[in-house]
């Protein structure tokens, strides 16, 4: 009787979910990629804790100045800093513009268009997929260093993530308003217009605000290439090894990114 | 007869068209700086018409006839862009998901958990690569080093992961290892650690996708790999090679996010796919991340 009631229960039992053939198998994937990243012979990188030592030896006394800002500098920042934002806010309001139509070509029931909907949303994912530096770095060669390589580049980082963003919130949500607007005799054109731009414009202030909240980070860094603001001076510091100039300017991008997620998120529960 | 109109009139009376002042307001405000800042920006506008032009021209050269024949060093120099992406993340991870658990809620105690978020916050709010290139100078331009600097850059996003994936898990099987006389780390766990391993995991290799971008950016200040290539051939101007390392930085990022993507669905949604209601607002939340690609 109690083995008949043991097995019972063995019985009632669920199985184990997972087979370790496929555990080990997935461990395995996994160590042998690791492994290949560490091959210098096929590229994979060189896990040289020695020469990190040494390096460490000789440049922890940066560190050391690192933790001294000298305040003295702030000054010599401020009209950088100023182009930095103003790189971020001009970026961000031109793909603002830019954003809408090509967001309602690439949503589903604002376009029901297919070949041109597929057309611009292949376009958005290749734009998106070039990192932003890389974009700089090319547009510097092309049109020389200053504001305008950041600015271009800024504008299609932008692009990519407000027409991504917003085209896909678009798709998700039921607007029972097209259905009524093409009742009424609407073109889509006109359906847009009147009747899902404004019941989908606070997807797109939202998605603004966040562009310009990143247009602030990444306006920083874009001028450790060249591309103009207070990135580019923070590369001269630390070409110079001025490494409590450099403290400086990190405060500084620190503070204002901070700054600028408050106000944007302010701006964000007023808005939407 | 007064009696008669005066209700229809008040009932059929039209609404006071909404006040236009605050948005009129608002919208001069905003133009307003648009135009300042458009205004001050070092930028000559007048050039801006031959623009296009020399847009054109440039992308002829880099596009119209690409150098194929460096794509051998191109591939080499993208597995190396991927090692370093590789390593960092795994780096970040083993870093983050212990720090980052200390930082919750329900497993940490106060005076460990707030300077813990507050170091997280600083990292995360100086750029990425603001942090890499500074610890580049310090240890040397290596890729190694440029590694070892992707996984310290991540540590402040990915530990914010963590605790709050940790914090989002439901009290009930916290609860019951308690009743047994868990003591917290039998809680973390027993209860814990089973509830949020998938969405670690998936965060895990979601940072790998980061650093894949990340660490093209720190070879263009010398880290090596396909960074550096790349910035090497645009000093040279050798604009046929530079369509194709392009090409190629745009393919295998799309071909490794694409591969990234699918493990990650897989690993939260399950061959089985129906996600707890908490597994699944993850979900969402990591695919509103995704599409940031904050670098």
């Amino acid at each position: 009787m109690t083995s008949s009631l043991s097995a019972a229960r063995s019985a009632e039992v669920p199985p184990k979910p997972r087979s370790r053939v496929r555990t080990a198998l997935v461990f395995l994937a996994f160590a042998a990629f690791t492994v290949a990243t560490c091959i210098p012979a096929i590229g994979g990188i060189e896990l040289d804790v020695g020469a990190l030592i040494r390096n460490w030896s000789n440049g922890s006394g940066l560190l050391v100045q690192f933790l001294q800002p000298d305040f003295g500098f702030l000054p010599r920042t401020i009209g950088p800093m100023l182009e930095t934002l103003q790189m971020a806010v001009v970026g961000a309001a031109l793909a603002a513009v830019v954003s809408v139509p090509l967001t309602l070509w690439a949503a589903a029931p604002t376009n029901p268009n297919a070949p041109t909907r597929v057309l611009v949303r292949t376009i958005i994912n290749v734009v998106r997929s070039v990192p932003d530096l890389v974009y700089a770095t090319v547009l510097v060669a092309m049109v020389g260093v200053g504001a305008l390589p950041g600015l271009i580049t800024l504008f299609l980082f932008d692009l990519g993530i407000i027409v991504k963003l917003v085209s896909e919130a678009i798709d998700a949500t039921d607007l029972p308003i097209i259905e009524a607007g093409r009742a009424a005799g609407g073109t889509q054109t006109q359906i847009n217009r009147r009747g899902v731009l404004p019941q989908t414009w606070p997807l797109f202030a939202n998605q603004w605000l966040y562009t310009l909240e990143l247009n602030v980070r990444i306006s920083a860094i874009l001028g450790i290439v060249g591309a103009g603001g207070i990135g580019r001076l923070l590369d001269e510091r630390r070409a110079f090894y001025a490494y409590d100039d450099v403290a400086v300017i990190v405060l500084e991008i620190l503070v204002v990114v901070v700054l600028i997620e408050i106000f944007s998120n302010f701006l964000r529960r007023r808005l939407v | 007869m007064s009696v008669l109109t005066a209700p229809s009139a008040t009932g059929l009376e039209v609404p006071r068209h909404p006040s236009r002042i605050t948005p009129t307001v608002v919208a001069v405000i905003v133009g307003a700086v648009v135009l300042a800042s458009a205004v001050g920006l070092p930028i000559p506008w007048s050039d801006l018409g031959s623009l296009p032009g020399e847009v054109a021209h440039y992308l002829g050269l880099m596009f119209s006839a690409p150098n194929w024949e460096m794509v051998p060093q191109a591939l080499f120099e993208t597995w190396r862009s991927f090692s370093m992406a590789w390593i960092g993340a795994i780096g970040c991870v083993i870093v983050s998901i212990p720090l980052g658990m200390l930082a919750a809620r329900n497993v940490g105690p106060i005076w460990l958990r707030l300077p813990l978020r507050g170091l997280f916050a600083v990292i995360r709010a100086v750029p990425e690569v603001i942090i890499a290139l500074l610890l580049l100078t310090v240890t040397g331009l290596t890729p190694f080093t440029g590694a070892l600097a992707l996984a310290i850059a991540g540590i402040g996003t990915q530990a914010k992961w963590v605790y709050e994936t940790v914090e989002s898990v439901q009290e009930g099987a916290s609860e019951a290892v308690r009743a047994a006389g868990g003591n917290t780390a039998e809680v973390t766990r027993w209860a814990l650690w089973p509830a949020v391993a998938p969405a670690l995991l998936s965060f895990a290799l979601y940072r790998f996708e980061i650093n894949i971008r990340t660490s093209a950016v720190l070879g263009l200040v010398g880290a090596g790999g396909i960074g550096s290539m790349l910035a090497n051939y645009t000093n040279f101007r050798q604009w046929d090679t530079v369509g194709m390392l392009l090409i190629v930085v745009v393919v295998a990022t799309m071909l490794m996010d694409a591969v990234s993507g699918a493990i990650r669905r897989r690993i939260m949604k399950g061959p089985r796919a129906k996600a707890a209601p908490a597994q699944r607002n993850l979900v969402q939340r990591e695919e509103r991340i995704d599409v940031a690609r904050v670098s």
